[in-house]
C-alpha cells in the first residue's frame, strides 16, 4: 500500500467532495489514491487538499448531471456521516463518472459496495421515519415532532413533511443532533437548539393520543399475535417517542 | 357513545380485513389542505400481531343486516352494535393525519337498511374528506355488494383504491356460508370498476385534467379455510381476477373461528402456514412467470408445506437446472429458488462488470442458502452435480435451511405494498 498516493483532507463534508474532485481531476488512476482525515499527528504522511466549496459543489451538480441515481446514492451516503470510508467514496465516484447510473450495480468492488450498502441503511431509515415521526399538537397550535435517527436526515425528511403536511405549523426536532427543522405559512428552515424546553400540549392532544392508543391495541388480530415480527418490523429503538408505545 | 367507545368497537370489527396498502398512487397535496400520497407507500406503525399499520381502518357501522357465517359482524352474533356519524370519520382521519399516525383511511361497513343505503353513507363521508376538508391523503374505500353503479363510480372518483370482496373462493361456498350475497353482485361491480379504471386511464392521456378513477387500482380477499376449496381452485381464480379483470391484488386472510356455525370446520389455529404458500404462490404468478398450471395440478391439488412453492417446483423439474448464473437471462434466474427479483437484478447488473465467482455471488448479497443446490457460476458448481432429488429434499429440510417453523405470517402482509 505505500506506493499509492495518499491524500488528507479536513474532516468536513465539503472537504471531502472537494479532495475528491481534485483527485479525480490530477490524477491519472483514483483506484491507486488513498484519501483520508488528516489528524495532525506528528507521523501523519499524504499531500493535504484545502476545502473549496465551489468546487464542492460544482463535483455534485455535475454528477447529478451524468448519473443522477448514483448522486442521489452519494448524498444519502452523506446522511450517514460515517468515519473512515473516504477511500471508497472517492473510488465510487471516479467510478460513477466512467460507468454512469450502472456503477451501483457493481457490487463486486468494495468500494462501491461499502458506499450503496451504508447509503442503502440510511435510505431505510429515512423512509421509517417517515412513517414512524409522531407530532404533538402545542398550546399555540403547532406541532412538534422529536427524534433520535441514526442517521441525520432531517433535511429530506423536513422536506417531505412540508410537501404533505402544508397548512400546518410544524417543527422537527433531532434530540441527538440539536437540529430543527420549521415549517410556517409555506417556509421552511433549519437551525440549532441550544437549549430545549417542552412545550406545553394542547388540551385535545391526550384525547387523540388517547383515541390512536385504542385503534392501535384493538386494531390486531388477539389469535395472531406476533412479537417478535412487531419488533422486527418496527425496532425498539425508535419507540421512545412512539405515541402507541409509550409506558411500555 | 363517545368516540373513543365507537372506535374501539369499529377498528375492532375492521381487523380482519387483510389490506392495508397505501401504495400505487401519486398525488400532489393541496396548499390549502392536508396530504399527499406516496407512489411506495408507507408503513406507520406495526401492530402486536406485526402486521402493518399504514391505514385507519374502520368500519362506518357494524349493524349488519347480514348473517355470513364467517363474519364477526353477522348479525345474529351477540355483542355491541354502534355506527360513526360522517363528521365523526372525518375528524378522526383528519386528528390521525396531522399527527403523522396514518397514510389515510380505509372504509368499510356492514349493511345496515341496504346496500344503496349504507353506500350512500360511505360516500358521503370520502366527499367531505376531499371536497371539504380538502384532504389529499390515500382513501381505501369498500364496495358494498349490490349497490347501484352510480354509486360505485362516484367511489371510485373520491378513493384511490377501491375493493369487492370475494369473500370465499366459489359461488357454492358464498351460497352455503353467505346466502344473502350472490355471485353476480360480486362480480358485477369488480367488472365495472376495471372498466372505468382502463376508460380513464386512456383519458388521461389525451387530457391531464380527465378525472382519475381509483388510480392505486382495485383489490378483492378471500376468506382461506372457511370453506373445503383447494389451494388449486383458489390459485386459478385469483389468476383469472388478475388476467381478466385487471386486480392489482388478491389478499387472503386465514380464517380465525369467530363463530360456532356448524357450517364451518372446526380448527385448533387459523391457517397460517396456508395463507403463507397461498401468498408466495400468488407472489409465483404476479412477479416470477408461473403461471398456476406450473404450480399445481388436479394430482396435486395442494401447496405443499415442507417447501415454498418455488422450491416444490424445482424438485418436480430436475431438467430445468443447473441454470448458469453468468449467462442465464432475467427470466430464468427467476425461477431458481433463493433467488428473487432483488438478486436476479443484482446478478444482471454485476455481469456488466466482471464475470461472477462463487464469491462474488455472496459479494453482491445472493443469499445462497438454497440457491447453490440448482446453480452453476462460470462452471463451476456449488455442490456435487447429479444429486438425487431424494438427497436434495433431505437437504432442504435440515434445520439450518428450513424456513422458520410456523408462524412468521407472510411478510407479504406486512410491507403495505412494496410491489402492490
Amino acid at each position: 500500500m505505500s506506493c499509492m498516493n495518499r491524500y488528507l483532507y479536513d474532516g468536513t463534508a465539503d472537504g471531502l467532495l472537494s479532495a475528491i474532485a481534485w483527485i479525480i481531476e490530477e490524477e491519472p488512476d483514483p483506484e491507486q489514491v488513498l484519501l483520508l482525515e488528516r489528524k495532525d499527528t506528528l507521523f501523519e504522511e499524504g499531500f493535504f487538499i484545502a476545502t473549496d466549496a465551489t468546487l464542492a459543489e460544482s463535483l455534485f451538480f455535475r454528477l447529478r448531471h451524468h448519473a443522477p441515481d448514483a448522486a442521489h446514492t452519494l448524498y444519502t451516503f452523506m446522511l450517514a456521516e460515517k468515519e473512515g470510508m473516504e477511500t471508497s467514496l472517492l473510488h465510487y465516484v471516479a467510478l460513477a463518472f466512467t460507468h454512469g447510473d450502472k456503477v451501483k450495480g457493481h457490487l463486486t468492488h468494495p468500494g462501491v459496495r461499502d458506499i450503496v450498502t451504508v447509503s442503502r441503511k440510511a435510505e431505510r431509515e429515512l423512509h421509517r421515519m417517515k412513517g414512524l415521526l409522531r407530532f404533538e399538537k402545542l398550546q399555540d397550535g403547532a406541532y412538534l415532532a422529536k427524534m433520535e435517527p441514526d442517521h441525520n436526515i432531517l433535511h429530506p425528511l423536513a422536506w417531505h413533511f412540508s410537501r404533505r403536511l402544508r397548512a400546518q405549523h410544524w417543527f422537527l426536532y433531532d434530540v441527538r443532533r440539536r437540529t430543527a427543522a420549521r415549517w410556517n405559512n409555506g417556509s421552511l428552515r433549519f437551525g440549532t437548539i441550544e437549549q430545549f424546553t417542552t412545550p406545553a400540549l394542547s388540551d385535545e392532544e391526550k384525547k387523540v393520543q388517547a383515541m390512536w392508543q385504542t385503534f392501535f391495541k384493538t386494531i390486531a388480530i388477539p389469535d395472531r399475535k406476533n412479537p417478535r415480527l412487531q419488533k422486527s418490523n418496527m425496532p425498539m429503538k425508535y419507540w421512545k417517542y412512539l405515541t402507541e408505545k409509550q409506558g411500555e | 357513545m363517545d368516540t373513543l367507545a365507537k372506535l374501539q368497537i369499529l377498528s375492532g370489527a375492521a381487523r380482519y380485513d387483510a389490506s392495508c396498502a397505501s401504495s400505487g398512487s401519486r398525488r400532489e397535496g393541496p396548499s390549502c389542505g392536508t396530504g399527499n400520497t406516496s407512489l411506495g407507500g408507507i408503513c406507520h406503525s406495526w401492530s402486536d400481531d406485526g402486521r402493518c399499520i399504514s391505514l385507519l381502518k374502520i368500519l362506518l357501522s357494524n349493524e349488519c343486516r347480514y348473517d355470513c357465517a364467517y363474519c364477526v359482524n353477522r348479525s345474529s352474533n351477540p355483542g355491541e352494535r354502534t355506527s360513526f356519524t360522517a363528521r365523526e370519520v372525518v375528524q378522526l382521519t383528519l386528528d390521525f393525519y396531522r399527527r403523522n399516525y396514518i397514510e389515510g383511511l380505509f372504509l368499510s361497513s356492514a349493511v345496515f337498511q341496504s346496500p344503496d343505503h349504507t353506500m350512500e353513507r360511505m360516500v358521503r363521508v370520502v366527499e367531505t374528506l376531499r371536497t371539504e376538508e380538502h384532504f389529499g391523503g390515500y382513501i381505501h374505500m369498500k364496495i358494498i355488494p349490490g349497490c347501484s353503479s352510480e354509486l360505485v363510480q362516484k367511489a371510485g372518483l373520491y378513493a384511490d383504491r377501491i375493493s369487492v370482496n370475494i369473500e370465499l373462493p366459489s359461488a357454492a361456498s358464498l351460497q352455503r356460508l353467505a346466502p344473502q350475497k350472490q355471485k353476480h353482485s360480486i362480480l358485477e361491480p369488480m367488472a365495472l370498476i376495471g372498466r372505468e379504471i382502463t376508460s380513464s386511464l386512456v383519458e388521461r392521456k389525451s387530457s391531464r385534467r380527465a378525472p382519475r378513477f381509483a388510480p392505486a387500482g382495485q383489490s378483492t380477499q378471500m376468506i382461506i379455510g372457511a370453506s373445503p376449496e383447494n389451494d388449486f381452485q383458489i390459485l386459478r381464480l385469483s389468476q383469472g381476477l388478475y388476467k381478466k379483470m385487471n386486480l392489482k391484488r388478491v389478499y387472503y386472510s386465514a380464517y380465525v373461528p369467530v363463530s360456532a356455525d356448524n357450517r364451518l370446520p372446526v380448527l385448533a389455529a387459523p391457517p397460517l402456514l396456508r395463507e403463507h404458500r397461498l401468498y408466495q404462490a400468488d407472489w409465483l404468478l404476479r412477479f416470477y412467470g408461473f403461471s398456476a398450471e406450473e404450480i399445481l395440478s388436479d394430482d396435486a391439488p395442494h401447496l405443499d408445506e415442507a417447501f415454498d412453492p418455488k422450491t416444490a417446483w424445482a424438485l418436480r423439474h430436475p431438467e430445468f437446472f443447473p441454470v448458469e448464473v453468468s449467462r442465464a437471462d432475467y427470466a430464468t434466474l427467476l425461477r431458481v429458488p433463493g433467488i428473487g427479483v432483488t438478486s436476479a437484478k443484482r446478478i444482471l447488473a454485476a455481469r456488466r462488470f466482471s464475470s461472477l465467482t462463487p464469491e462474488g455471488m455472496k459479494k453482491i448479497g445472493v443469499v445462497m442458502k438454497r440457491a447453490k443446490y440448482f446453480i452453476t457460476c462460470s462452471g463451476r458448481s456449488f455442490e456435487k452435480p447429479d444429486r438425487p432429488e431424494a438427497f436434495l429434499r433431505q437437504q432442504l429440510l435440515l434445520p439450518g435451511n428450513r424456513e422458520a417453523a410456523l408462524p412468521a405470517p407472510s411478510r407479504q402482509l406486512v410491507l403495505p405494498g412494496i410491489f402492490a
